[in-house]
């Protein structure tokens, strides 16, 4: 059973109306392996108007977006990136050494740590040079030839950039991010081209407020407090939250609107950072594509089919795994089949017991050592009795009988007696007609 | 990537949930369409595209429902159905509503239902009782309230409008004759007085009476010679010419002691003469109050 035929049974169960269904374009029969099939099932989206309507236009959606996301390596080319940015610190080079400070050796009652020569003011004779001194050089002075950026392999960035923009797609990952977006129309969000003309600050902000992302904005604005520690007197004072990322295709205008909106970022799609689409190395940003933008991003990252045409050798990375839904492949027929029936009962290891010294195990191993066994008692019995009556006849005693012999004795008497019995109870009609034949 | 809920739970599992409460014994949701309140992999409002939960809102319960084909529309996705107030039709409606769905999530549908059922019925309760609204303080507020309350009252000065207000009535002559002066206070006003306003006069009399001197030094004894101005016997006077100065005092400081008089009976203002003093009481608050003088009551 294809997992797409899974799907659609659901749907049935569940009594949607085919007007869901539209906006699912199954391309099975473009793609040329059934495999990728369920992989690549593009759903339609549609473009909205920036007053909120619905225009006519619908658009694929584009491949990246089906990428894998994998949140371990936009962690770690984000944190690389960000040390990107850094500007060199270091204490003076001088700093401690500016003295002629020598050791006054043993022999005088204090530490031997280089002491300030000279004399007629409080610091001769004070320690110096040391990292545990007071005026001494700290230990391992920074210095400003430390390696403060980093490289990342191309690949790895455009993974990384790919991985979040798919991590943009899903509706879940944006709202764990904590975007406030429960009340937009779809994910991804595409906007007509118009955006991207304005340049007034009002349109922009009616144009957020249209599209129901103006609650991310007011998280934004409530969220803006001073910063915890020192950062306050190093021109970091203020902190807030980021908000929704709006990506153009042509600037018109458009970053001068959104600009003065706090949270809000702009960037056109040639020139994608990280460092917006993954703020804090963590995917899931909200954002908000213009129509243009959105066209552009099949060219700019390809297709598995097709490589980048803007990107030279670029295509997008293969997924580890084209169909992730781990439990419903364990539960597939088309797995279950190849699958060796499972061990329920498993088979414990047995402790060995010695033959030699455990009956059970000896037996088990060789029947016939029961009888073995049994004769060997029996002969010594047997031996034991033998004597017996020989040393009764030697001696002249009789033997006494034990318990046991003494009723059985008596047993058999019994036996005799009711065998006999029975015997004179039986009808002489038999008898006669036994002997009758027998006489004749 | 379609299927995309486990890709969403290892994510959200292992790094970063905005919904997720962590304590040292468990992890919360704060989710609001969460099942269980509780982070899990099959309670996740997120990492389940088929979810269902219940909801109350102003005390009518609704369940509400969303698929894997709605995730993509965040506005749409979740369908709302009313349930109805009856227990047992609304088990039933969830039946109906969630029939084909995992059981986990129909189980605990009900069970959520049941425990807001309960906890309506329980705040129906109390609503018939009495009300108490616990309203937090703010203690940095308050205690700047208070202080600032204590200056103002400080700055207000009160003690001092009131003397103000006191000594105009009495100037008005609301109070009439009935005023009792503290003894220090009367003197120390009056003495004040005649220094200032009748210098001349009391120069005079002072040269003609050297006891005059004694008694304006003397300020507890010219309280007993004030009592005695009415009064005239006084057992308590030390001295003989103390009668006699009081004797003559009475008889030659007429306009003073008419004055004085005047100040004491205030029943009759016009009696004065001449000089419609602005007597200004200067009284101190002494903690054992003395013996005021007694006015005699003139109506």
């Amino acid at each position: 059973m294809w997992p797409v035929a899974i799907l659609s049974r659901c749907l049935w169960a569940h009594g949607l109306s085919p007007k869901w269904l539209k906006n699912m374009d199954h391309t099975l029969k473009h793609l040329k392996t059934a495999k990728m099939a369920s992989a690549l099932a593009r759903p339609l989206i549609t473009v909205y108007s920036e007053k909120n309507e619905k225009t006519g236009t619908s658009l694929h959606l584009p491949v990246v977006f089906k990428a894998p996301i994998r949140p371990d390596v936009v962690s770690f080319v984000h944190h690389q990136m960000s040390k990107n940015r850094r500007q060199p610190y270091a204490v003076n080079k001088d700093a401690g050494h500016q003295t002629s400070a020598e050791s006054w050796g043993t022999g005088r009652a204090v530490a031997r740590i280089p002491r300030v020569r000279g004399g007629g003011t409080h610091r001769s004779g004070q320690g110096a040079f040391g990292n545990m001194c007071r005026g001494g050089r700290m230990f391992a002075p920074t210095k400003t030839w430390r390696r403060w950026h980093r490289r990342i392999n191309v690949n790895q960035r455009r993974f990384a950039l790919v991985s979040s923009i798919a991590a943009s797609g899903v509706p879940a990952l944006v709202m764990s991010k904590g975007h406030m977006v429960h009340d937009i129309p779809e994910l991804p969000l595409v906007v007509s081209d118009k955006v991207q003309s304005f340049n007034k600050t009002k349109q922009a902000v009616i144009f957020l407020r249209r599209i129901k992302a103006w609650t991310d904005v007011q998280k934004v604005y409530r969220s803006r407090r001073l910063r915890a520690g020192k950062g306050k007197m190093r021109n970091r004072r203020r902190v807030q939250r980021r908000g929704p990322l709006i990506i153009y295709g042509e600037d018109q205008g458009l970053k001068l609107a959104f600009r003065n909106i706090p949270g809000v970022d702009v960037c056109s799609v040639k020139k994608l950072s990280l460092l917006k689409l993954a703020p804090g190395g963590h995917v899931g940003r909200f954002i908000i594509w213009t129509e243009s933008a959105f066209r552009a991003l099949d060219a700019i990252y390809g297709t598995w089919s097709s490589p980048s045409s803007e990107k030279k050798d670029y295509n997008l990375p293969t997924p580890k795994m084209t169909n992730t839904d781990l439990s419903r492949l364990l539960k597939a027929e088309e797995i279950r089949k190849v699958l060796r029936t499972p061990h329920k009962r498993p088979v414990r290891a047995v402790r060995k017991q010695n033959p030699l010294r455990n009956v059970r195990a000896m037996l088990k191993l060789n029947p016939y050592a029961a009888v073995l066994k049994r004769k060997a008692i029996l002969t010594i019995q047997k031996k034991h009795l033998d004597k017996q009556e020989f040393l009764a006849k030697k001696t002249g005693v009789p033997l006494q009988k034990t318990k046991q012999q003494v009723r059985y004795e008596q047993l058999i008497q019994k036996r005799k007696e009711a065998i006999q019995k029975s015997k004179a109870a039986k009808p002489k009609t038999a008898k006669k007609a036994k002997k009758a034949p027998a006489a004749k | 990537m379609q299927n995309n809920d486990d890709i969403v739970w290892s994510i959200i599992n292992k790094s970063f949930c905005s919904f997720k409460v962590n304590t040292k014994t468990q992890k919360f949701c704060r989710h609001e369409y969460n099942l269980t309140g509780l982070c899990g992999r099959y309670s996740c409002p997120l990492a389940n595209s088929q979810y269902a939960t219940i909801r109350e809102e102003k005390g009518i319960i609704y369940l509400y429902m969303r698929t894997a084909e709605r995730t993509a529309f965040p506005n749409k996705s979740w369908e709302k159905v009313k349930l109805s107030r009856n227990f047992e039709k609304a088990l039933q409606q969830i039946n109906e509503n969630l029939l084909y769905w995992p059981n986990y999530l129909k189980q605990k549908c009900k069970q959520r239902m049941l425990k807001i059922t309960q906890y309506l019925i329980r705040m129906r309760k109390l609503t018939l009782r009495r009300q108490k609204k616990l309203v937090p303080l703010q203690r940095k507020i308050e205690r700047r309230e208070n202080r600032r309350e204590e200056k103002a009252l400080i700055a207000a000065r009160i003690d001092t409008a009131i003397e103000k207000q006191l000594v105009e009535r009495l100037k008005k002559g609301v109070y009439g004759d009935i005023y009792n002066f503290p003894q220090v206070a009367f003197t120390k006003a009056l003495a004040s007085e005649e220094v200032q306003e009748e210098s001349d006069d009391e120069r005079e009399e002072e040269y003609n009476e050297g006891g005059r001197e004694e008694e304006e030094e003397m300020e507890e004894e010219t309280r007993a010679a004030l009592e005695d101005a009415t009064e005239y016997v006084e057992a308590e006077s030390d001295d003989e010419d103390m009668e006699s100065d009081e004797e003559h005092e009475f008889t030659d400081e007429g306009p003073e002691e008419s004055e004085v008089e005047d100040i004491e009976d205030m029943a009759r203002p016009s009696t004065s003469k001449g000089k419609k003093s602005k007597v200004s009481v200067e009284y101190e608050l002494e903690e054992a109050l003395p013996e005021k003088t007694k006015v005699k009551n003139r109506v």
